[in-house]
């Protein structure tokens, strides 16, 4: 028998350092629309089986037809399941008639009778209601407990508790893992997180992960947050050209593989070339690469690259697009992971840092982010280069406050410089890492071919 | 299955013992198994004499304590010695209204398992699992009931629970050992070990499956148990 209830979805399970505990109680909590209902049937036909079947009890929050009516319309939803390996009970009507008791008495029988692998009680806490005190719900609980306990079973309950009850409710104590559903923010717009709360016996990942609600159930976008890892990795010593042969000059001839370089610029400096230089460079010498831009769609960037004579449709260059709209940054980071790993791109191009920056709820959770994302491209050895738009037009204040900067092996500043009669634009590396460079302020000129340095 | 209540002794005992014989337990499925009728003629029974008529769950299943499960082995030990069904049940409604013990003499081949159980909870499930495996069960909440029992009812295998009275299982393994009575020794904790060196003949992990019990105990005791009985299982 496995100790762990597996969710039929690997992200989630991630998160809950394999899967909830089997033989244990599990508490989905979260308010109405979260999703609730929809995981807990998850859970229900990823683990029935007739051996070991599934029973969902409904109580009086919802009715079961209704349950099983929305149910129907999930992809994983099996109806010739139903009456074989997951059965469908009402608990309503016994709490109705024989109070908290009765609840007790079926669940027992349908143990006995039906021997089932998960029991899901949807919703748990509209029981409250029928208990006359606080004592009584909690003599309920007690023996509930006692009974589950005693049969190898998981089980499901889900309830819409508030905040401030997941600290003072028996339930809650009484729970081996309690899993939560909310709205986070981002910005002005909220996206939906699921949290572990508590896992008894296990790691899990903390923290906020998003998730989206879909025909397929949940899908889950674990929370990008790697720990600092201290295991040697193997790099190349053949250094990578920026595709700017003045640049390369002024970077100790390129950057280091793997090596994570920060563009930063006012708008229209030049930071999105800049990185198309790289990209491109690189599949010249057969090197796969990877733009993963918020700002141009396929469209908008193939006319901008025929430009200097590139194409996005070449061999081994990888278009990954996502509107900057609604956007999570994980999801969009797990997408550009796989995408990485499809190609086996040796470069990326990730234009621009500022959308995935307002799509990220706080500071922290940016920085973190950042992190661990330059460290996954480090350790495969693919190189970066992140694009990044910052005010002033005529020479950054500073470059503090992105949350990204210390995080760069590699940055190159972009700005205007004015003379009496026109504007230029100059480049200068203020950090290398791991090598010299050179700090002169260079002005160069975008022509057909690109970037060309004065 | 009277008989084997009235020797035990720890008040936790009789009180819950007392307190299970009334309640609905077991379905009509699992009492057709236990007392080796059809269901069907149990049914015909409840309908036609309106005697042995078992409460109903919430949704209909008809649920029958362990009182009357001894009521209907009552009726077949009466029948087995020359009465209609009518009569022994006009038999059975005597008795009832004297307010005299009713209880069925276990059938020659039952097989007698000792549930050394604290919790319960879990002793419920492992009885009912038991008993709809045809087994005759007695239950115990002590060691100190549990070697009385062994003792008076000479048992063919006992369940133990490591942790029971104290954590004091292993003694209670090694002593039933020395008596010659197989063991499945059962605990929450990891205990194979000390179990089987305290002489258990094996060890499950709880909470307990089903199958996985039910199992142990027929591998322990072996086919011929079922086919011949234990001579002590027949008291």
């Amino acid at each position: 028998m496995s100790q762990r209830l597996l969710s039929g979805h690997e992200p989630l399970d991630t998160v809950l350092g394999g899967g909830l505990p089997a033989n244990a109680i599990s508490l989905i909590t979260g308010r109405p629309g979260s999703g609730k209902t929809i995981l807990a049937q998850q859970y229900a036909f990823q683990n029935a089986t007739p051996e070991r079947p599934v029973i969902y009890f409904s109580t009086v929050s919802e009715p079961l037809g209704k349950i099983i009516r929305f149910g129907q319309g999930l992809d994983f939803f099996d109806r010739t399941a139903i009456g074989k390996s997951v059965f469908y009970e009402d608990l309503g009507s016994t709490v109705d008639e024989y109070g908290l008791a009765g609840v007790n008495e079926q669940i027992t029988t349908a143990i006995k009778e039906r021997r089932p692998g998960l029991i899901v009680i949807d919703s748990f806490k509209a029981l409250h209601e029928f208990a006359d005190d606080y004592a009584e719900f909690r003599r309920f609980l007690h023996e509930l407990a006692g009974r589950l306990g005693a049969f190898p079973t998981a089980s499901l309950w889900v309830g819409e508790y508030e905040n401030a009850e997941i600290g003072s409710m028996a339930e809650f104590a009484v729970a081996d893992a309690i899993v939560e559903l909310s709205t986070a923010r981002a910005g002005s717009r909220g996206f939906r997180a699921l949290e572990v709360r508590k896992l008894r016996g296990s790691g899990f990942r903390s923290g906020l992960h998003a998730y989206r609600l879909t025909a397929a159930g949940m899908r889950l976008f674990p929370r990008l947050a790697d720990p600092q890892a201290d295991e040697d990795y193997p790099l190349s010593n053949v250094r990578a050209s920026s595709g700017i042969p003045a640049l390369d000059e002024m970077l100790d001839d390129g950057y280091w593989p793997g090596a994570s370089t920060l563009v930063a610029g006012p708008a229209g400096s030049g930071k999105t070339l800049m990185g198309l230089h790289f990209i491109f460079n690189g599949v010249r010498q057969g090197e796969p690469g990877v733009i993963a831009t918020l700002q141009e769609n396929t469209t908008q960037l193939e006319r901008i690259v025929q430009g200097f004579g590139w194409s996005v449709g070449e061999r081994n260059v990888e278009v990954m697009y996502r509107s900057p709209v609604d956007i999570h940054i994980d999801e969009w980071a797990y997408d550009l992971l796989r995408t990485v790993q499809r190609t086996g791109a040796r470069r990326i191009l990730i234009d621009s840092l500022v959308d995935l920056r307002l799509a990220a709820s706080d500071e922290t959770r940016f920085r973190e982010f950042t992190y661990s994302l330059v460290q996954r491209f480090t350790r495969q050895g693919v190189s970066a280069l992140i694009t990044l738009e910052i005010p002033g037009l005529f020479g950054a204040e500073r470059l503090s406050g992105d949350g990204v900067s210390p995080l760069s092996d590699n940055i190159v500043l972009l700005s205007y410089l004015k003379d009496q009669s026109s504007i230029k634009r100059t480049m200068s590396v203020i950090k290398t890492s791991a090598s010299r460079h050179d700090p002169a302020i260079r002005p160069f000129v975008i022509g057909p071919r690109g970037i060309v340095l004065e | 299955m009277t008989a084997f209540m009235g020797t035990t002794s720890g008040q936790a005992d009789r009180v819950s013992q007392v307190a299970d014989r009334g309640r609905g337990l077991y379905s009509i499925s699992a009492v057709g198994r236990m007392v080796g009728l059809p269901v069907a003629t149990i049914r015909t029974w409840e309908d036609r004499y309106e005697l042995v008529v078992p409460e109903r769950s919430a949704s209909g299943h008809r649920l029958y304590s362990r009182a009357q499960v001894e009521q209907l082995r009552f009726t077949m030990d009466r029948m087995a010695e020359g009465l209609t069904a009518a009569d022994a049940h006009r038999l059975l409604a005597e008795q009832i209204e004297r307010g005299l013990p009713v209880s069925g003499q276990p059938r020659m081949g039952r097989v007698l398992i000792l549930l050394a159980e604290p919790d319960p909870y879990a002793a419920e499930y492992q009885e009912y699992f038991l008993k709809t495996e045809g087994f005759d069960v007695e239950m115990a909440v002590t060691g100190e009931t549990a070697r009385k029992s062994l003792r008076e009812n000479s048992p063919s295998l006992a369940v133990i629970e490591l942790l029971i009275s104290g954590g004091t299982g292993l003694s209670l393994c090694r002593h039933f050992k020395d008596q010659g009575v197989p063991v499945v020794a059962v605990s929450v904790l990891e205990g194979r070990d000390q179990a089987i060196e305290a002489g258990a003949d094996a060890f499950l992990l709880k909470p307990l499956d089903p199958l996985r019990l039910v199992s142990a105990v027929r591998d322990l005791l072996g086919s011929s148990a079922f086919l011949h009985g234990a001579p002590e299982a027949s008291r």
